[in-house]
């Protein structure tokens, strides 16, 4: 017997997303016990097993810190554009009124 | 089941709303007509990475370079997103590269040209980000669903790059009146490619692509929504634009039909565009330098005994 993982999607505008786990012989039986545990509600479209030991991960989580200030990955760090927009329209104002003028 | 039937099942499926998986039947044209336009699409990623990249040594500060550069490998990573996505209908990515460096596939009009200065990175990051932001969030209800789950990911990420450009388009704007002359000399000379960018208007009786719904717009509706969207905006900072001048009627922001020149865009079709030859040798030559590390990561780990 092995521990098989579950993942199910919703629709298909979803991406698989985890379930659960079952315990059975073989991935066949572990669809079917899937689809018992997981779907008995139409939660989901789709399933999808695979086999705990065949899934990876990094022991020493701390190896999926960002490494160095990398705050300009994320929109916090243009959060200023709605003060650069008003002085640019201001600016533009100015330009504007100066080129009627002219 | 016949062919014949089988097509009429899976149009009905289509019509109704029905979404596309990698191992469901489809026509052999709809297979097809989705490879091409997935790897057109990731061909224009990668190589839309390159006027940027041009940018770099010339960004204005230190943190300007690393969000510049940040957006950079966005930009690959879509690539890479969507040639997995194509990989699944049927052509390896190999082929697909060497297509892209001879020049016998496609990628999008607005890489074809050069960039001059800061004022490009603006244009790119805020107007080309934002036409294609315009194009790819019609995409996410595609009929071709592995596509349409990728955009997602995509679509979120263009949203921050949008951002990073009207960044710099603001602070450009809102500058001296040299910063302000880069932005409006980069809209002259990139206006037309990024109406050229949405394409002629569709052919909707012909369009194989919008009957199948894998495109769920045409090129003249999207281009009109980022004309709503975008010309006010640029208005309002005081910048003109050169022919094609958008006009008002009520709440729309139109161009006329016969102001749109094609002339250029056709040179760009046959991979003859200002930049198409110098990119994509640079393109082969970065594949080609790069080549140790890709073998290198192919090998499993070698593990002291
Ligand atoms: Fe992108
Ligand atoms: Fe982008």
């Amino acid at each position: 017997m092995d521990v098989y993982e579950v993942f199910k999607r919703s629709g298909h505008k979803e991406p698989f997303a985890h379930a659960g786990a079952v315990i059975a012989p073989d991935s066949e039986m572990a669809l079917i016990m899937a689809k018992e545990c997981f779907l008995r509600r139409r939660e989901g479209e789709h399933l999808w097993v695979t086999r705990r030991s065949d899934i990876h991960s990094f022991s020493d989580e701390s190896l999926l810190e960002i490494a160095a200030d990398k705050s300009y990955r994320f929109p916090e760090a243009y959060r200023d554009v709605v003060t650069k927009r008003e002085k640019a329209k201001v600016r533009a104002k100015e330009v504007m009124a100066e080129r009627n003028a002219s | 089941m016949t062919y014949d039937e089988k097509l009429a099942r899976f149009n009905e499926h289509i019509e109704d709303g029905g979404k596309v998986e990698t191992n469901d039947w489809m026509p052999d044209d709809y297979r097809r007509g989705v490879l091409k336009f997935v790897e057109m699409h990731a061909n224009s990623e990668i190589m839309g990475a390159l006027p940027e990249r041009e940018c770099l040594p010339i960004a204005p500060s230190l943190r300007r370079k690393m969000s510049l550069a940040a957006k950079i490998q966005d930009e690959v990573g879509h690539a890479q997103l969507l040639y997995r996505v194509a990989e699944d209908l049927g052509k390896s990515r190999d082929t697909m590269f060497h297509d892209l460096v001879t020049g016998r596939s496609k990628f999008h009009n607005v890489f074809h040209y050069p960039v001059r200065h800061w004022g490009d990175v603006a244009i790119i990051g805020w107007l080309i980000d934002g036409a294609a932001l315009v194009t790819q969030a019609a995409l996410r209800d595609s009929s071709y669903a592995p596509y349409a789950r990728v955009l997602k990911r995509i679509c979120a990420e263009e949203q921050l790059h949008l951002r990073h450009g009207e960044h710099i388009t603001m602070e450009l704007s809102a500058g001296t009146d040299e910063q302000r002359a880069m932005f409006q000399e980069a809209l002259d000379r990139w206006w037309l490619p990024i109406i050229h960018f949405f394409g002629p208007r569709s052919n909707v009786a012909k369009d194989l692509l919008l009957r199948w719904k894998v495109k769920t717009r045409t090129n003249e509706d999207l281009r009109q929504e980022f004309l709503d969207r975008y010309v006010p905006k640029i208005l309002e900072l005081g910048y003109t634009f050169p022919t094609p001048v958008p006009y008002r009627d009520a709440d729309d922001y139109l161009v006329r039909d016969e102001d749109i020149d094609w002339e250029p865009l056709n040179d760009i079709k046959k991979n003859q565009g200002p930049e198409t030859e110098r990119r994509l040798t640079w393109r082969r030559d970065i594949y080609e330098t790069h080549r140790w590390v890709r073998d290198a990561m192919a090998e499993p780990a070698v593990h002291a005994a």
